[in-house]
């Protein structure tokens, strides 16, 4: 139990629609455990973005429950989310989502604002992330004096600050070239060498192959849950 | 918890307004205005103010008047309401009654009258002529910078004039006026002196002081007004305090007026707290207006702010998600926005106050006035500067809180 980073079960979520409803998630249910690292797969639409939505408790579902770290997390308010977010989710954004008038070294520091820490402490925690993923020399560049890679690298240093007990990157190479996509993905494999549990979701087969194990959706469901001898 | 993240969204603010230039100064123009104006009239109110109250301490502080009826406005001598018209006009039996009292130094009968004063072909502005007797340094003060005051001899009517020493200027300049011959209101009055009115000594605009000449001179040389220009002044002795005199001359002159117990006084009596309050109560209304004018500038500024900050919210909408996703609560988004907007109007209300001040500044000069810097209405405007941000801001900020963050993340 302890053992569950994430365990969500019957999980539906539906949107109206002009009077309809659209079901977009209908009775999923998936464990992963700490320092899993898991990749998320499925056609378009078939709802992975609105499950990494609520797995990273930005959304709430409309049936079904979710237990984050052995705590129910499916009913909360919007502020009691906003404070798990802050304490247990890392975001990484196909887009980046950095704030572009801000140098690298104060974006990854946002998460750390939000959860109260002092100005030094928070430099310097930002400091370590930033050399977690390799930028330490590019602290006090502006998100548009730095390479897509970077880019990316900055927002899973932002990610990691917080020291998440989940990472989850919803097609995180979407907007890179394949031999930045295999840079980053190298990046999260040794995130996952030190421990840290990631839920990725991509399109490509050869990102997906980085992870230990994959889960393909279709039209809200499982469709499979394969174990990945090649990375094991 | 609300100071915690100051830092973060003062800076936040800076940001955007250092983005936005231009919309930013749009924003705060209004609030500029606003406050400019407040300021602006509270410095020069602050003037008049001390310009009265100096007048009214260093002049003649235990000077007051007997008038036939005293109305905050002058009153229309064609058309004397009839409470004013049963009064008989003050006279000189009226001012014998009160001279001979032991508490009073000096009683006398005064006209006013307004008449430019000329001299070959070069004229002042309409300026006030006291018709007075010798001793009116004596109860309003001034010096005599040249020349001699009236004699008693001279009270009979004869055409003798003490100048003032502005308007001495503009008729004479380097010339010496003593001995000259100038026309007041078109009669021949020969200088015999040089007055120069008291420091600080408060004149109202139209009012000021050039000519005084004697009483009889004054009563038989032009018409004057027997209900608005006709009063006796009255200095009681070192030591006798206003109200005390007060209440003795009011009991002379009922004497003096055969009025019988019961039977209400056919006089006025104004004393210096009278004339203070009057013109305080003025200034106050006059606060009053300009700053209800200044609210609307503020209102309007306010609204400007409202709209640009409901821009910047929606330009920003997937910062605002974003930050939520890194655990920002609906609070903390608020707060961000509020202290966006406040900080928006505090630059605004700074600017304001030292345009204001400057304007102020400029108005006394032109006005010849002296003052301080009221502290407390640059206090006052930076608070309510702060406030416009936090009320206005109020409704663009909660619009930010209350955002989804999924549909944030996903605005394009
Ligand atoms: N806000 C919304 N309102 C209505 N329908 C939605 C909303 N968000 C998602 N959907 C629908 O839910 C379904 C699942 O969408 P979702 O974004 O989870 O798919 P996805 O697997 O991430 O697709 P993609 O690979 O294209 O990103 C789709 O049919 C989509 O149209
Ligand atoms: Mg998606």
């Amino acid at each position: 139990m302890s053992d569950r980073v994430i365990h969500v079960e019957e999980l539906v979520r539906e949107y109206p629609m002009g009077g309809e409803k659209v079901l977009a998630l209908r009775g999923l249910t998936l464990s992963i455990r700490r320092n899993e690292y898991v990749a998320i797969m499925g056609p378009s639409g078939s709802g992975k973005s609105t499950l990494m939505n609520l797995l990273g408790c930005l959304d709430t579902p409309s049936g079904g429950d979710y237990w984050l770290n052995g705590q129910e997390v499916s009913r909360l308010t919007d502020d009691a989310l906003a404070r798990v977010r802050n304490k247990e989710i890392g975001f990484v954004f196909q887009t980046f989502n950095l704030l572009p008038r801000a140098s690298a070294l104060h974006n990854v520091e946002l998460p750390l604002v939000y959860a109260g820490v002092g100005s030094r402490e928070r430099r310097e925690r930002a400091v370590r992330a930033l050399t977690r993923v390799g930028l330490q020399n590019r602290m006090h560049h502006r998100p548009n004096e730095l390479s897509g890679g970077q880019r990316q690298r900055v927002a899973i240093a932002r990610a990691l600050v917080n020291e998440p007990s989940l990472l989850l990157a919803d097609e995180p190479t979407g907007n890179l070239d394949s031999t930045t996509s295999e840079e980053i993905m190298r990046v999260f494999s040794e995130l996952h060498a030190q421990g840290q549990t990631i839920v990725v979701v991509t399109h490509e087969p050869s990102i997906a192959a980085h992870a230990e194990r994959v889960v393909v959706l279709r039209d809200g469901k499982l469709d499979s849950d394969t174990r990945n001898r090649a990375a094991a | 918890m609300i100071l915690r993240n100051l830092d973060e969204g003062i800076g936040i603010a800076l940001d955007s307004l250092r983005t936005n230039k231009l919309r930013s100064a749009l924003t705060i123009l209004g609030v500029v205005i606003g406050v400019a104006t407040v300021m602006a009239m509270a410095s020069i109110v602050e003037g008049v103010r001390t310009q009265i109250f100096n007048a009214m301490n260093t002049a003649s502080p235990n000077t007051f008047y007997v008038v036939r009826f005293f109305s905050q406005t002058p009153l229309n001598p064609q058309h004397l309401p009839y409470e004013v018209r049963i009064r008989p006009p003050v006279n000189d039996r009226d001012a014998e009654a009160i001279r001979r009292m032991p508490e009073v130094e000096h009683a006398a009968l005064w006209v006013q009258v307004f008449y430019r004063l000329e001299y070959q072909g070069v004229q002042t502005q309409t300026v006030l002529i006291y018709g007075a007797d010798q001793r009116y340094m004596d109860v309003l003060g001034g010096t005599l910078l040249r020349g001699r005051f009236f004699a008693p001899g001279e009270l009979d009517g004869e055409p003798v004039a003490v100048l003032e020493v502005e308007s001495a200027d503009r008729l004479f300049g380097r010339i010496d006026p003593i001995g000259k011959r100038i026309r007041i209101g078109g009669v021949a009055m020969t200088v015999i002196g040089l007055y120069q009115r008291p420091e600080n000594m408060f004149e109202p605009p139209g009012q000021q002081i050039g000519a005084i000449i004697p009483f009889e001179t004054a009563r038989r040389n032009y018409p004057y007004d027997e209900t608005n220009g006709l009063f006796i002044s009255i200095k009681p002795h070192e030591g006798i305090p206003v109200t005390r005199a007060k209440d003795l001359s009011i009991a002379a002159l009922r004497r003096a007026r055969s009025l019988r117990p019961g039977m209400p006084n056919t006089f006025d009596i104004i004393t210096q707290d009278q004339i203070l309050d009057t013109i305080s109560s003025l200034t106050s209304a006059f606060f009053g207006v300009m700053v209800a004018l200044s609210s609307v500038a503020l209102l309007v500024g306010g609204i400007g702010v409202m709209a640009i900050m409901m821009v910047s919210v929606t330009d920003r909408t997937r910062e605002i998600g974003l930050r939520k996703a890194m655990g920002a609560t609906r609070q903390e988004i608020l707060w961000q926005f509020l202290v966006e907007a406040a900080t928006l109007t505090l630059l605004g209300g700074l600017i304001g106050i030292v345009v204001g001040l400057l304007v102020g500044v400029v108005l006394k000069q032109l006005m010849d006035m002296q003052s301080g810097v009221p502290l407390w209405s640059a206090l006052m405007a930076t608070v309510v500067s702060i406030l416009i941000g936090l009320v206005f801001g109020l409704y663009p900020a909660n619009r930010a809180a209350r955002m989804d963050p999924v549909e944030a993340l996903r605005h394009e």
